[in-house]
Parts: C-alpha cells; sequence; structure tokens
C-alpha cells in the first residue's frame, strides 16, 4: 500500500483526488492497479507501447524510480509515490 | 486568471535577480477558486537543473517538485504552475516552453533586462501543447529592488545603494 501523490493537471482524471491509497508490492503494482481503477489516467501516464512517457517521472518517496529498480522497485506500507511533471524551457 | 500575491512575487523576482544573466526557475503555489481565479500565495525557488549554458535554457529538477508538494501538503494548497525568467529578452512563452511544458498549469515568464524587472506574462498551454493562451496576470506594482551583487561584496561590507 503506498500513497500516490497525483499532479495537479492529472486530477480530473482520478476522480479530482490529490491523493489516492493503492495496494501494491513494486511501483510496477500499484501503477497498474491505479491505471486500471483510473482508466482516463493511463494515456496520460503511459505511451500506446505501455511504456512510462519521457515527460512523466515517478518518485518513491524522494528518488526517481528509473534509478531505483524501475517498476520492480519494493514498495513499502506508509511509502509515498509521486507522479512528477517533467517541465523544462528555453529559446529566444 | 491569475493573481501573484506580494510574498511570492518578491520570491519571483528576487530569484530572477540573483540568476541573471541565466534563467532562474520555480513553481508557482496556491489555489484556483470556484470562480477560476488562480492565486499564488507562494513561490517556490527551484535550482536550475539544465546542463549546459542556462542562459536561454532552464530545467525544474523533479525532486524540487516533491519537496513543493510536501509544502502544499502541509498547507492545504497545490502547485498551480511554474515560473521562470528571460534575461535581456522579453516576456513570451517560446515553442521550447510550449514542447516542455504540460497542460493545465500557469507558466509565468518574467523579462530581466540589465538586471531589472521588465515585464512578466502568463501562458496556458493547450491540451496537445501545439498552442499556448495568454493568461490575464495581475502582481504587486511595487517592485522589489534588485539585490546588490553579493559575488563582488567582502562579507561584512555594505554594497553602496
Ligand atoms: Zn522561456
Amino acid at each position: 500500500m503506498a500513497k500516490v501523490l497525483i499532479p495537479t493537471p492529472l486530477r480530473q482524471y482520478a476522480g479530482n483526488q490529490k491523493e489516492v491509497d493503492i495496494a501494491g508490492a513494486t511501483v510496477g503494482e500499484i501503477l497498474t492497479s491505479l491505471t486500471s481503477e483510473f482508466a482516463d489516467l493511463r494515456k496520460h501516464l503511459y505511451t500506446d507501447e505501455g511504456k512510462l512517457r519521457s515527460f512523466v517521472n515517478v518518485y518513491l518517496n524522494d528518488e526517481d524510480v528509473r534509478y531505483l529498480d524501475k517498476d520492480k522497485t519494493a514498495a513499502a506500507p506508509g511509502d509515498t509515490l509521486s507522479i512528477v511533471p517533467s517541465i523544462a524551457g528555453g529559446g529566444r | 486568471m491569475i493573481r501573484i500575491e506580494a510574498g511570492a512575487w518578491a520570491v519571483m523576482l528576487e530569484h530572477a535577480y540573483s540568476a541573471y544573466p541565466r534563467e532562474c526557475c520555480g513553481i508557482l503555489l496556491g489555489a484556483e477558486n470556484p470562480g477560476g481565479e488562480r492565486v499564488v500565495s507562494a513561490a517556490f525557488p527551484c535550482r536550475n537543473a539544465y546542463e549546459g549554458d542556462q542562459s536561454d535554457r532552464f530545467q525544474i529538477d523533479p525532486r524540487d517538485q516533491v519537496r513543493a508538494n510536501l509544502k502544499c501538503r502541509a498547507e492545504d494548497i497545490d502547485i498551480i504552475g511554474f515560473f521562470h525568467s528571460h534575461p535581456d529578452c522579453d516576456a513570451y512563452f517560446s515553442a521550447t516552453d510550449l514542447k516542455n511544458s504540460w497542460p493545465w498549469y500557469s507558466n509565468i515568464v518574467l523579462s530581466i533586462r540589465q538586471g531589472a524587472f521588465a515585464g512578466a506574462g502568463s501562458f496556458r498551454a493547450n491540451d496537445d501543447q501545439s498552442q499556448s493562451e495568454t493568461e490575464e496576470l495581475t502582481y504587486p506594482s511595487a517592485l522589489p529592488a534588485p539585490a546588490a551583487d553579493v559575488a563582488e561584496t567582502a562579507p561584512g561590507v555594505e554594497s553602496p545603494s
């Protein structure tokens, strides 16, 4: 069970909730169960090929899961999983 | 429509001044009221994580958003957007800004010319980030002055005003 924090723009696809408690032993299990509960979230988080979109970051507590064990990263009860938008810019 | 409260505005300008001539970036915290007006009650300055020439590039470190989320949860406010500066350049939303933004958020751009505030704009991307719309922006008219260049001042020595 982890607390999943939904970024403001995606809350409309998650029953207007800021955070959702989702069961699962790994990051992958939690995200799968999150996107089956809220199907509209899926296309915002994953590509058609089922890969996490490049402009979506997933943090377990304060670590990027890409640098942990990705989908297989173990989540302990009480952990916080944050979906974090990539934001950048520049150019004149 | 988005309104910036005085404390947040001071943090934004100070962050832009201290980063100049590089771009600064940060997170806008606050709420959208039922009438659709957004109020920025706090600004969360971030380090510019872009690796390379930062005079016309910025990248928000996702870990700073994780930290900002802690503040939001404690104070029951939300991340409602982001800000960055354009050193010696107008306050517009560039194609790169648009491509690397997200829909829904307010994106405030501060123009800083020769180290001083020279205008601001707020922009929102559409759902597929193909276009942005200007959003009506209000901010306090009293501006904090650019900070003295502390890098050239010896510790304990007051800089001339
Ligand atoms: Zn820009």
